[in-house]
């Protein structure tokens, strides 16, 4: 209903210092669908198809506001090309910078692959409920992940990393389909050696570059030992991943709503509109993209 | 709530205070349809509509609209401003009105207020207007018959006047200043709660009022019965064209002739097109017309419930008269009243 | 469809070719409809050669191939082959090239056509005559503009995206929904029978919109349910047979591999 007939304006201005008196958040806010200018400061190639690309929002003030917790998600605009939702795969100790994990895939990945360090995306975020880093501290955690499944799962990993002291005993499985598309492969196998991460590495198929486990992501369960009333589980991997990880978790006790994963969805607003990521009634973009068991049991068509 | 009486023949003068400064958007004739459109003079509008084929909620979600624009070279936004017009929504029905108010809580959802929506809604009056169920209303079965809050007048026929309930001071001194207003009397709210009842006793009594929907949408989530509705869908979206309450939208770029510089624009989508809930790299998480219509139904009736307390569906009827192949809500509705039936033999 | 795209980012403009198969060439005098916008469009590429417009042969390389029209002869198929080896993207534009469009209403029975149109004489000219059919029939073809003419914005935006990259998908879902968003009514209302039932959507349902029924130039949806849709136009009192006919205009060759079940 109008309170008067006054002409209502929506404007989306380029960034400029609009003034002292609008914080980063609150620019952030006032407009959800608009991206910001953010440079391309590094890029890794992983394997083959992925790269990842370290972002540095350009202007200070959203920079500063920006803060996200491991889970979580970023819009990102490449435009004329279009808009695509990626995982954060940075850890929120790391300030200052993003960093995304992306697989050529399609037109719009393609096209970011093709582009240079110091080029300009835009990027707006973070959206989403990632995974409950505040009530994990204090807890053992099981981190399972699959395939490009590390991407998100690689935040709270390095989270985890860089507070060890305030989490108990610390489990990692990665599996990927074969050597070559284990991303990380460095830093991971610098920590097999490291006896404050339990750190189990799995290829379905492995070849003679290969030393560690093959076999499904599921295999090291056989002979873990768990404590299962003081410990959060978290996954993230391919859909069909999560019936038998989660399962296996449950065997070993692990409450329902301790084991939480991260479902994969097109989120194309990110803020709980466009219905893209619909899952039941729930919105991965505003509701999830992290779920707990539990609740994801409680959603239509989820599993 | 305020009440006051005018007659019929000061609508007129009404519409054209209105149109002093809004555009004034009403339901015309289109042929054997009504649509909703702005008019030039009060005469245009068709108040008795049994409904329109499409419902307002273009002038809140617009089928296209730019969120911005921007340089392609740079990769970086331009200015830019989008002014919304000023505007009467003039004879909507409690359904509609209810459906905005659907939409209002999406989009004016406190953790991503839309500023787009938002600016087309505190631009726009809503004049509702009563009206008589057709065959396809059900309404009534959705909690939609009535408006309660969600207008800034609303006309309830009574004879040849109307009870006017009004919601905003906006709306009010436009009324007092264009009409003769009076005070109802005895014989007025006699005339009011007969014209209710009336309404009442019009609805089509073919479609089953079934009670615990959310509930039954849940239990009958695997039965065959959404297979036979996917056998026969279109996929046309011609549900979510009419619904007062789809608002979903894609969201996609478009360069300007010479690709330097372009908009990113949102444009209508529905959870019915095939593509609708596909991720990178080509899994699709409801490949079948059968999810998809289940989906459908299901945020319909349950889901949207579930987040809003309140059932999205308003029963405005519109998508059982746009589906050429007789999918709609009555169709569900059905199917549990023959459930209840199957059970009790 | 591939993730071909043409090379982006180079500092040679994207060389881009026209080609015209059997087909009235109507698309590519849209093209130039666009007066307007015709010199922004050219001017982030280097046209190599247009069929309609150019003399001088088809260069040696480029980078974009715009095929309008049907393959109807051994000799178009040889040059659809040769613009998919030298080209990093092929854009198949229009009806025929995209479905077959009109030339492939032959493609059931070719042999009687031929000798009703040529008798026992067919000219040398006419080459060596095949089932007409769509590019995509003997080609990967990556981007695709449909309808009979194309929209020449929708030529522009596609080459955009052959050049630049497009996250955008195509659409899938059939054309009434873009239908009722025009509140014309359904024509069937009218008595007359509609092919948007089965239409790929995207046109803007501008035909219905002006009273016209769709006569499916924008291609079968691979999504379309062409059984319900044929039920739904017998309820209205079009027998299949009619329904499937007026499909054909435009269809013959998707709704082959149908009628040989």
């Amino acid at each position: 209903m109008a309170s008067s007939a006054s002409r209502a304006t929506v404007a989306v201005h380029p960034y400029r210092d609009e003034g002292p008196e609008m914080t980063g958040a609150e620019l952030m806010a006032a407009n959800p669908y608009r991206p910001w200018p953010a440079r391309i400061t590094s890029i890794t190639e992983l394997t083959a198809t992925e790269k990842l690309f370290e972002f540095r929002l350009v202007d200070e003030k959203i920079r500063e506001a920006f803060c996200h917790a491991p889970g979580q998600f970023v819009e990102l605009s490449l435009f004329g090309v279009g808009e695509a939702p990626i995982s954060i795969s940075s850890s929120p100790t790391k300030r200052g910078f993003i960093e995304l994990c992306v697989r050529r895939a399609g037109r719009f990945t393609e096209r970011l692959h093709q582009m240079q360090c110091g080029e300009i995306v835009g990027i707006r975020g973070p959206f989403g409920r990632g995974f409950p880093i505040e009530a994990m501290r204090g807890h053992d955690v099981l981190l399972v992940a699959g395939g490009l499944g590390i991407a998100p799962l690689r935040s709270l990993i390095n989270n985890i990393h860089d507070e060890r002291s305030e989490f108990g005993k610390v489990t990692i499985i990665y599996g990927s389909r074969n050597p070559q598309e284990v991303m990380f492969r460095h830093q991971f196998e610098m920590w097999r050696h490291r006896k404050d991460f339990d750190l189990y590495l799995t290829v379905d198929h492995a070849d003679e570059t290969w030393d560690g486990e093959e076999g499904l992501v599921t295999k090291p369960f056989e002979h873990l030992q768990i404590d299962a009333a003081n410990t959060f589980g978290a996954l993230c991997g391919p859909p069909v991943m999560y019936r038998f990880v989660v399962a296996e978790m449950r065997k070993k006790n692990i409450p329902y709503d301790r084991i939480y994963m991260s479902f994969e969805r097109h989120m194309k607003c990110g803020v709980g509109k466009c219905g893209h990521c619909q899952v039941g009634h729930q919105y991965c973009c505003i509701d999830g993209p992290v779920f707990n068991y539990w609740e994801a049991k409680n959603i239509q068509g989820s599993m | 709530m305020l009440y006051r009486v005018i007659d019929r023949a000061d609508l007129p003068s009404l519409v054209a205070a209105f149109m002093e400064r809004y555009e004034v958007v009403a339901p015309v004739r289109r042929g054997s349809f009504y649509a909703f459109e702005a008019i030039g003079d009060f005469s245009e509008i068709a108040l008795d509509y049994p409904t329109t084929i499409a419902s307002p909620k273009k002038y809140f979600l617009p089928a296209t609209e730019t969120l911005f624009e921007f340089d392609a070279r740079e990769n970086a936004v331009t200015d830019y401003v989008d002014e919304v017009r000023p505007r009467v929504l003039f004879g909507v029905h409690a359904c509609d009105i209810n459906g905005i108010m659907n939409l209002n809580s999406v989009f004016n959802d406190p953790r991503y207020p839309d500023p787009y929506y938002r600016a087309h809604q505190d631009a726009t009056l809503i004049v509702g207007v009563s009206c008589t169920p057709g065959d396809t209303c059900f309404c009534h079965l959705m909690d939609s018959e009535e408006a309660r809050p969600g207008y800034d007048l609303f006309l309830n026929a009574i004879g040849e006047a109307f009870l006017v309930s009004i919601g905003s001071v906006t709306a009010a001194n436009i009324l007092e200043g264009a009409c003769d207003v009076r005070e109802a009397t005895d014989a007025d709210r006699a005339a009011f709660r007969a014209a209710t009842r009336a309404r009442q006793e019009a609805f089509n009594g073919a479609i089953p009022d079934v009670q615990e929907i959310p509930m039954l949408m849940d239990a009958f989530h695997e039965d065959g019965f959404w297979d036979e509705l996917g056998g026969r869908c279109l996929s046309c979206n011609a549900c979510a064209s009419v619904c007062p309450t789809c608002y979903c939208f894609d969201i996609r770029d478009t360069l300007d002739p010479g690709a330097e510089t372009g908009r990113r624009e949102r444009v209508w989508d529905a959870c019915t097109s095939p593509q609708f809930a596909m991720v990178a790299g080509g899994h699709n998480f409801r490949s079948t017309a059968a999810e998809r219509v289940r989906h459908r139904m299901y945020h319909k009736l349950n889901g949207f419930l579930a987040t809003h307390d309140r059932s999205l569906c308003v029963g405005c009827g519109r998508c059982a008269a746009a589906c050429k192949v007789g999918i709609s809500p009555i169709e569900v509705l059905k199917f549990f009243e023959r459930k209840g039936a199957d059970d009790g033999e | 469809m591939s993730e071909n795209t043409a090379t982006v980012g180079e500092a040679r403009a994207p060389r881009v070719v026209l080609v015209g198969l059997a087909s009235c060439f109507g698309c590519q005098i849209n093209i130039t409809n666009i007066e307007r916008h015709l010199l922004a469009v050219l001017g982030q590429i280097e046209l190599g050669y247009w069929q309609l417009t150019s003399s001088e042969p088809m260069p040696e390389a480029f980078d974009v191939a715009v095929i309008e029209g049907a393959v109807t002869t051994e000799e178009a198929a040889e040059t659809v082959r040769a613009l998919r080896e030298r080209a990093a993207c092929v854009i198949a534009i229009g009806s025929c090239a995209a479905t077959g469009g009109i030339p492939a209403m032959a493609a059931g029975d070719l042999a009687s056509h031929v000798e009703a149109v040529y008798g026992d004489g067919l000219p040398k000219a006419c080459g060596v005559l095949r089932a007409p059919a769509p590019v995509s029939a003997v080609i990967d073809v990556d981007f695709t503009v449909s309808c009979c003419p194309i929209d020449p914005f929708e030529f522009v935006r596609v080459l955009d995206a052959a050049l630049y990259g497009s996250n955008r998908l195509d659409v899938t879902a059939t054309l009434c929904g873009q239908c009722a968003q025009g509140e014309g009514g359904c024509l069937y209302k009218r008595g007359q029978m509609c092919l948007g039932l089965v239409t790929r959507a995207g046109c803007g349902a501008k035909c219905p919109g002006l009273g016209r029924a769709c006569n499916g130039c924008a291609g079968l949806s691979p999504d379309a349910n062409v059984t319900a849709a044929r039920a739904f136009a017998a309820s209205r009192g079009f027998a299949p047979g009619r329904f499937d006919e007026a499909l054909e205009m435009f269809n013959a060759v998707a709704l082959a591999p149908a009628g040989e079940e």
